[in-house]
């Protein structure tokens, strides 16, 4: 059924523009969402809801949602089926679910290409912040800093330190 | 440095990493000048990155590759079938330096495991005893800790975790090496900075590669003619079937020619098959060396698997020495396990970049948050034993997919064997018990990474119908052509560098007696 109404949209882009269906007309679709806010903001909703970290601000979502916008700027093939897939979830009233609900819609979704491509470039992006690493306590570069060698690189103290010679040598 | 004349037949080596590499110190500081060709480039320590994905785009071989098989890889890398370094000093810059030796009978696969179905094992035409005084050199060269005088790393966090675990569930061959990066100062390099960051180079060099030891003295020699972003492309050979040249390309996609007394191959178990296939002539119509059909097959990646563990306490297991931690209980043949071979346990740390994108390929929703949530109390481990070797385990070249120069890119196709599974399956246990020993929360099973061990493309045989090269690497076909390189190996693991400072100390001795 999404096949087919995509498939309309997509055929008559001009009919498609001129119409208006729902909350949001039609004429409203983004056919460049990287210069969109509202399509910005959808996707990083979506980047959430798959990655749920509550303690992540939303400013490292945001820089995701874009990196995953830059890299839907593909064929304009691609470019018409991200910008679709964005306005099938803004009709959908995504942006008001609930995290359940929200999960749950995007469990529907998993094999589409939006949201195929959605995760990969997160799973890549999204932990790769450093405003991420802090919140997860990932100290990042460290060999401008000594390395670990001063900074607790053997700090951990609720395990008994334990042998390093091997176990012949030790005897 | 020494510049050889093209059209001077010189001895050529392909490729700079742990085979290449000390292939052409060990040449050079006997004296004999060589041609060092690497596709890669000149990149030194102090312009690595301390950041994942920088790095690795820095410095890892991703002209095209395509995979097939039932390996999860396939799936989830499909491009990527293996992590391998370009650039000079090859995986030598990125590898974590883990230097366990292979086992006595571990030569002898086929005789110790009996007929497994569906492997082509086979005995080394070389024993343990023929190797061990190249071992010492090799970890004397390296540094190995815990040998030869060398002190032991301390225990970082990673380690205290995985030792206790040891320690509990009744291990006792553990320990924080060997490993070759320095503890102390030694051999002209520090002391290691405990910085975390040794898949990415390590910019403090206390770690072993050949960049940081045996290329530079090689040039040193004044005999050495290395060049950079030199992607070797064909071996062509003379009327008399013996190798007389290299066709490589620069980086700006000029050919160039070099005549060639020896050729030595090191171009690791995916590029070297895939030359010699490359170089197919009328005379050797299916690959150069490739008249008994064992050039590409057998590859082999190391039965491998992770464990990452969930405390409720804080461990940092990125702070420190990536893989200081062995255990080697696991490590001997007991068929009763269900199972021929055996495995160690290595410690194992990623930071959340390539965690999130590894621990679990294709996972998102709550759960995989739970895992990266968790990051700060993660402990890992790396499981890493005997795979076995199997005909239809192979590099191809493509049909259809070619890499920048227009040459057909390598396949890479691969099947887990059941031995394989069934000691995968019985580590991942191992490893989560020997986590909750220590009070773990949880722990996940993450599959194979890409294969960063890729050996046995080019294996070693007593008898030239069973392999490509003989016990000294050279082509039973191409007496002029040796294969210097993990792709020799017959059967699973032992340590690169090894076979290759044997193989110079012979190509010296022959080279100098005019045989070759
Ligand atoms: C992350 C990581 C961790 C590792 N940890 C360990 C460990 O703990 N212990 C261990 O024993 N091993 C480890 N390894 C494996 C080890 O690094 C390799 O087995 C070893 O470096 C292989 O040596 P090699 O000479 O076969 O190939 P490499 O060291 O990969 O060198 C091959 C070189 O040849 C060049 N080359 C390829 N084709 C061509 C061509 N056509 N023309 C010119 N140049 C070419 C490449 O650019 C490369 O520089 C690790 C590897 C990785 C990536």
């Amino acid at each position: 059924m999404k096949t087919t109404r995509r498939r309309v949209l997509l055929s008559s882009a001009s009919a498609m523009v001129a119409a208006s269906v729902g909350t949001r007309a039609f004429a409203d679709i983004a056919l460049d969402p990287g210069k969109d806010e509202a399509s910005r903001q959808l996707l990083a909703r979506v980047v959430r809801v798959a990655f749920p970290h509550p303690n992540f601000p939303d400013s490292a979502y945001l820089r995701t949602a874009d990196t995953v916008l830059a890299a839907a700027n593909g064929s304009p093939a691609q470019r018409l089926d991200f910008a679709a897939s964005l306005y099938d979830l803004d009709q959908a009233g995504f942006a008001g679910l609930d995290d359940a609900a929200a999960l749950a819609h995007l469990k529907t979704l998993e094999n589409a290409p939006f949201f195929r491509l959605t995760r990969a470039t997160t799973v890549v992006t999204l932990y790769d912040d450093p405003e991420v690493w802090a919140v997860l306590g990932y100290e990042g570069p460290s060999f401008d800093k000594g390395g670990y060698l001063t900074r607790g690189f053997n700090d951990l103290d609720w395990l008994p330190e334990p042998r390093i010679e091997e176990y012949e040598a030790a005897q | 440095m020494n510049q050889i004349a093209n059209s001077d037949p010189a001895v050529v080596i392909i490729g700079s990493g742990a085979g290449g590499g000390t292939l052409a110190y060990e040449l050079t500081a006997a004296g004999i000048p060589c041609v060092l060709l690497e596709a890669g480039a000149f990149i030194k320590n102090e312009d690595y990155h301390n950041n994942e994905w920088e790095a690795f785009r820095q410095m890892a071989w991703l002209d095209a590759r395509t995979t097939s098989g039932s390996w999860r890889v396939a799936k989830d890398f499909p491009g990527l079938p293996a992590w391998i370094v370009k650039a000079v000093g090859g995986s030598t810059t990125h590898w974590s330096g883990a230097t366990p030796r292979f086992r006595d009978y571990e030569f002898r696969a086929k005789t110790t495991y009996g007929d497994i179905e569906g492997a082509t094992l086979l005995d080394w035409p070389i024993t343990l005893e023929d190797l061990a005084p190249y071992y010492d050199k090799a970890e004397i060269a390296m540094g190995s800790t815990h040998r030869h005088g060398r002190a032991a790393l301390p225990a970082n966090n990673n380690y205290k975790v995985f030792a206790n675990g040891a320690e509990r569930v009744g291990y006792k061959q553990y320990a924080t090496g060997p490993y070759a990066t320095n503890a102390e100062p030694y051999d002209g390099r520090p002391a290691s900075i405990q910085d975390g960051f040794n898949f990415q180079g390590d910019k403090n060099k206390s770690k072993w590669s050949t960049l940081v030891r045996e290329i530079p003295r090689a040039l040193d020699t004044g005999l050495l003619d290395l060049r950079p972003d030199s992607h070797v492309v064909r071996i062509t050979h003379g009327a008399d079937g013996k190798a007389d040249a290299v066709l490589y390309v620069d980086k700006d996609g000029n050919l160039h020619r070099q005549a060639a007394k020896v050729v030595c191959v090191a171009g690791n178990s995916i590029e070297t098959p895939r030359l010699l296939l490359l170089s197919e002539s009328n005379r050797f119509p299916t690959g150069l060396a490739n008249g008994a059909d064992h050039v590409g097959r057998h590859y082999m990646r190391h039965m491998t698997g992770s464990v990452y563990a969930q405390f409720d306490k804080p461990v940092h297991m990125f702070r420190g020495e990536t893989m200081a931690g062995i255990i080697a209980d696991e490590a001997p043949n007991k068929p009763e396990r269900g199972f021929v071979g055996g495995y160690y346990m290595e410690t194992l740390s990623l930071g959340p970049s390539f965690l999130a994108a590894f621990v679990e390929p294709g996972a998102w929703g709550p759960e995989f948050a739970a895992i990266m949530d968790a990051y700060a109390n993660t402990a890992g481990m790396w499981i890493v034993g005997e795979d076995m070797p199997q005909a239809s385990n192979r590099i191809t070249l493509s049909g259809t997919v070619k890499d920048q120069w227009g040459l057909a890119a390598p396949n890479v196709h691969f099947d887990d064997h059941a031995n394989d599974t069934a000691m995968r399956n019985y580590a991942y246990e191992h490893a989560q018990k020997l986590y909750e020993a220590v009070g773990a929360v949880s722990s996940h099973r993450t599959p194979p990474y890409p294969s960063t061990h890729n050996l046995g493309t080019c294996r070693m045989s007593e008898r030239p119908e069973d392999g490509v090269v003989d016990k000294w690497g050279r082509a039973h076909e191409v007496s002029n052509l040796f294969v210097s390189d993990g792709s020799v190996m017959t059967t699973g693991a032992a340590a690169n560098p090894t076979l290759a400072i044997r193989q110079a100390e012979y190509l010296a001795g022959a080279l100098k007696a005019g045989n070759l």
